[in-house]
């Protein structure tokens, strides 16, 4: 759908050749830090960013050239962008009164858009007696008047508190579902990227990182960026010691003794890699485990009790280590400075370092 | 738990207790002094006026009242006057849409020389319009002998083009603040739900900059009828009220129909100036939040790109020639008919003594201006006493009211003791800061809210008293904001007109009187030069004013006013 598109501001490039396919009725995240470029890809698509090159296309047809008014996609705004001085129903039977509807065919329009945003008998109220998430229901409903084939919401629950923008991903998610509406979500906020999305498409400083879904991005990053960048993350460098091919098992020497892993791809001695270690997947006990594989001795630096789980600070070797207890009245809160013993699981993503 | 003892202030010998005193109570004591002077200097002037009108030997009257409503004459000039007022607010606000328009959301090539031309009358007194005007059409004008025009500039249409030039400024800086404070968002949702660019004017774009527009309009609208110099040097037989004042005072020495006048011509500008207060308190459409996001330059179609742009282009040629005219017939005989390069009218000596006499006075307007304004700021942002918001009120309203008026009042209330000051320099400067206090006050109140009140409860809580604080703390703070009002003091204090051509005596001419003058009596050469003069001090204000608002990072060009004549 898109093709190697090109963004300059000035001299700076701020798209730097992104193509990406997005399959009808599915929901894309962009996603990354601030000033990745992911909003300006979406005006881009939307067609209020002009860009230097490339191409955008839409069921096989070129639509760059086209004004937004003349593509199918519609936009809804980080702010909403709702008319203040038009009632609700006058907010989203907007494009409707210039597409020449009839009126009772724009009533009856509004009406079911009411009901499917869950808004009914709201139509009359002005745009500043609504609540935040209701401007944003509105804004939902104003966007899909005209059907759009593509949805594009720009970062549309950031204005929202945070139990609300839970109920609201949910919804979104379910109504996106339901109408099966192709859906180009941005957000800087991995979490709701990973609890909302088909497939995740990780950006920085204008270069998409990774595209692939929730799951593959947490736990297949391909790079360190990515990485760190979904949830924390415990990195060791090391070097390939031995590689066995049955049972399917590389071995890495690292600054706190061997690790075994399960290699998800070739590897050949002397590689230098990275281990990409999650907190949660790490175990902790105070007495060292019968079965001996990935096995590290360990002193607890700070220990946190946060509730659903406990976080602690392990020091191994000299490497500090982030491990997170999610089940702590099983295990047990440990103290400071009390000795204990780590496992590292052996199907841990690695990375080869160049 | 033991009964805790009261800790009592030591007591101390009566000077210190009065030290006590002031150090508590210096804010009331600088709040009555500073509303005594705006009584005396402001509201003082303004009731003269009023009483003059009413008061006849034989007690309170109305007949003054009833002259003027009976004689058709004085009755035209008060419809000429809204009339003018009316036609001008409409052009100018169309105009200045037009340029706003373009400059914020046309193409970028187009914006910085476009917005530079719509400012440029900023430079200049307002009455440059009217002597550009009479070169161009007067009865020796070029345009008039190159294309034999009959038609005589000295009139109705003339004054409103002299004064929709002269207020484009202002009309176009109040709409393009509120086009750059319109989510560009709302317009590209209009335009994403399929809207025409026409439509989206006419939809989303006006309707949500309709407050802004209608103060804008409301602010030229009291501008322009309050306006004296282009209405009496181009008004030929066309009575207004404004200069009609002045003949009545100076021509005709009947003071009681002069006041009469002023009260009426007062009167709208005191409902407008009420309307405008309550707009800026009062319900506004709030453009839904987030930041600002920056406008980017979007395809315009032709049914509005066109229009606009011949609108704009127009207005700004003839502001360009307008200029250029006046600067050529600086260095000639008699532009037209004498065509030949001299240095007499730059050299002048009447003009240059002017000049240096406009100078002088408003050196010392501006000084006082400045501290008087930057007390006010504090009195009014810090104080806490009731009255408050009365003092800003009053402040603030010199700028509203029409300089004729206050001629005339200085005029009435200071002729006879106990403060007689006419004939001398000080009521010139005077009249000038308290007309012009407003732009001292406002660059004070909004430096002084940029500062925490905190940091001075910090200077308080380690001991230093009020004295100190103000002294250490506040004062080095406001600074920038006392030269930012010194400087605007000066700048409007030395091109405004319709005030102190009452109040200047014989011996001693301002410029801006000077000019008046010289353009009455045909005078072209000396009145162009003259002008030019006054526009290189103005130009020479803002750079130092732009200066100070990079070194010190406090933007004082927010509070950019018209100048007031």
């Amino acid at each position: 759908m898109l093709n190697d598109i090109h963004k300059f501001y000035d001299r700076l490039e701020v798209l730097k050749g992104i193509s990406l396919d997005v399959t009808k009725g599915e929901l894309v995240t962009f996603v990354g830090p601030s000033g990745c470029g992911k909003t300006t890809l979406l005006r881009v698509i939307g067609g209020f960013t002009p860009f230097d090159s490339g191409e955008v296309i839409l069921d096989g047809q070129r639509i760059d050239h086209l004004p937004p008014n003349l593509r199918d996609t519609r936009i809804c705004f980080q702010n909403y962008a709702l008319f203040p001085h038009m009632t609700v129903a006058e907010n989203i039977s907007y494009g409707l009164k210039i597409k020449k509807w009839k009126k009772n065919k724009i009533q009856e329009r509004v009406e079911e858009l009411l009901r499917l945003v869950k808004l009914e008998g709201l139509g009359g109220r002005m745009i500043d007696k609504l609540s935040g998430g209701q401007q944003q229901r509105v804004a939902v409903a104003r966007a899909l008047s005209l059907e759009p084939k593509v949805l594009l919401l720009d970062e549309p629950l950031s204005n929202l508190d945070a139990n609300l923008r839970l109920t609201m991903r949910g919804e979104i998610r379910k109504l996106q579902e339901r109408l099966k509406i192709t859906t180009i979500f941005v957000t800087h906020d991995q979490f709701e990227a990973m609890s909302i999305s088909d497939r995740i498409v990780v950006m920085k400083e204008g270069v998409i990182q990774q595209i692939g879904s929730p799951i593959e991005i947490y736990e297949r990053p391909e790079n360190e960026f990515i990485a760190s960048f979904v949830g924390y993350v415990n990195f060791l460098d090391g070097v390939v010691e031995r590689v066995d091919l049955r049972p399917d098992m590389a071995t890495v020497s690292t600054p706190v003794g061997e690790i075994n892993f399960v290699p998800e791809r070739n590897f050949n001695v002397g590689d230098k890699v990275k281990l990409v270690i999650r907190p949660e997947t790490i175990n902790m006990s105070r007495s060292e485990p019968a079965n001996g594989d990935n096995i590290l001795q360990g002193e607890v630096e700070i220990g946190m009790y946060v509730g659903s789980l406990a976080k602690y600070t392990v020091q191994v070797k000299g490497e500090r280590m982030i491990i997170d207890q999610t089940n702590p009245r099983e295990t047990g809160i440990f103290k400071e400075n009390e000795k204990i013993y780590l496992t590292i699981p052996k199907n841990i993503h690695v990375l080869r370092k160049n | 738990m033991a009964k805790a003892e009261i800790l009592s202030i030591p007591q101390r010998n009566l000077w210190e207790k009065i030290k006590t005193f002031i150090n508590a109570e210096l804010i009331h004591i600088l709040a009555a002094i500073l509303f005594l002077l705006l009584a005396i200097f402001l509201l003082y002037p303004i009731l003269a006026v009023l009483i003059k009108s009413i008061k006849s030997p034989d007690g309170l009257t109305l007949s003054y009242y009833a002259k003027f409503f009976v004689k058709g004459y004085y009755f035209q000039s008060l419809l000429n006057t809204l009339m003018l007022g009316f036609i001008n607010t409409v052009v100018c606000l169309t105009v200045g849409f037009c340029m706003a328009y373009l400059t914020t959301r046309g193409p970028l090539s187009l914006r910085k020389p476009l917005k530079f031309i719509a400012m440029m009358p900023l430079i200049a007194p307002p009455y440059l319009f009217a002597i550009s005007l009479i070169i161009l059409f007067g009865r020796n004008g070029i345009l008039t002998m190159a294309l034999g025009l009959k038609w005589s500039i000295y009139g109705f249409s003339g004054v409103v083009i002299a004064q929709t030039l002269a207020f484009i400024p202002l009309a176009y800086l109040m709409i393009e603040n509120t086009l750059m404070s319109l989510n560009p968002n709302l317009e590209e949702s209009a335009y994403d739900l399929g809207a025409s660019e026409t439509r989206i004017i006419r939809t989303i774009t006006i309707p949500l900059l309709a407050p802004g527009i209608l103060k804008a309009g409301l602010l030229v609208f009291v501008m322009t009828i309050a306006e004296f110099g282009n209405a009496a040097i181009l008004g030929g037989r066309t009575p207004f009220l404004a200069p009609d004042t002045y003949q009545m005072i100076i021509g005709e020495a009947d003071f009681e129909m002069g006041s009469v006048l002023s009260v009426i011509l007062i009167i709208p500008c005191i409902i407008i100036f009420f309307l405008h207060s309550y707009l800026l308190t009062g319900k506004k459409f709030t453009t839904i939040g987030g930041k600002p996001v920056a406008s980017e330059p979007r395809k315009m179609t032709p049914l509005v790109k066109i229009p606009f742009l011949i609108i704009s282009c127009l207005a700004g040629l003839v502001i360009l020639i307008s200029f250029g005219v006046v600067f050529i017939s600086s260095f000639t005989r008699l532009l037209g008919v004498k065509n030949e390069i001299v240095f007499s009218h730059i050299l002048n000596f009447d003009s240059n003594r002017a000049i240096y006499n406009s100078i002088q006075v408003s050196l010392i307007a501006a000084f006082i201006g400045a501290i008087i304004g930057t007390l006010l700021a504090y009195v009014i942002v810090r104080g806490k006493f009731f009255g408050r918001t009365f003092i800003e009120m009053v402040s603030l309203s010199g700028f509203a009211l029409p300089g004729t008026v206050i001629g005339i009042g200085y005029l009435l209330a200071f002729n006879t003791p106990p403060i007689k000051l006419t004939g001398g320099i000080m009521i010139l400067a005077l009249n000038c800061v308290f007309r012009f206090l407003a732009v001292g006050v406002e660059a004070g109140i909004s430096k002084l809210h940029q500062i925490n009140i905190e940091i001075e409860e910090a200077s308080a809580d380690l001991g230093a008293n009020f004295m100190t604080t103000f002294y250490k703390i506040v004062l080095p703070i406001m600074f920038p904001a006392f030269i930012a009002g010194f400087i605007y003091t000066f700048m409007t204090a030395i091109v405004s007109l319709s005030a102190v051509v009452f109040l200047v005596s014989p011996g001693f001419e301002l410029a801006a009187v000077k000019i008046f003058d010289a353009a009455a009596y045909g005078e072209i050469g000396i009145a162009s030069a003259t002008t030019m003069k006054l526009v290189v001090i103005v130009i020479f204000c803002m750079v130092i004013l732009n200066y100070i608002t990079k070194k010190t990072g406090f933007d004082v060009s927010q509070k950019k006013r018209s100048v007031t004549v």
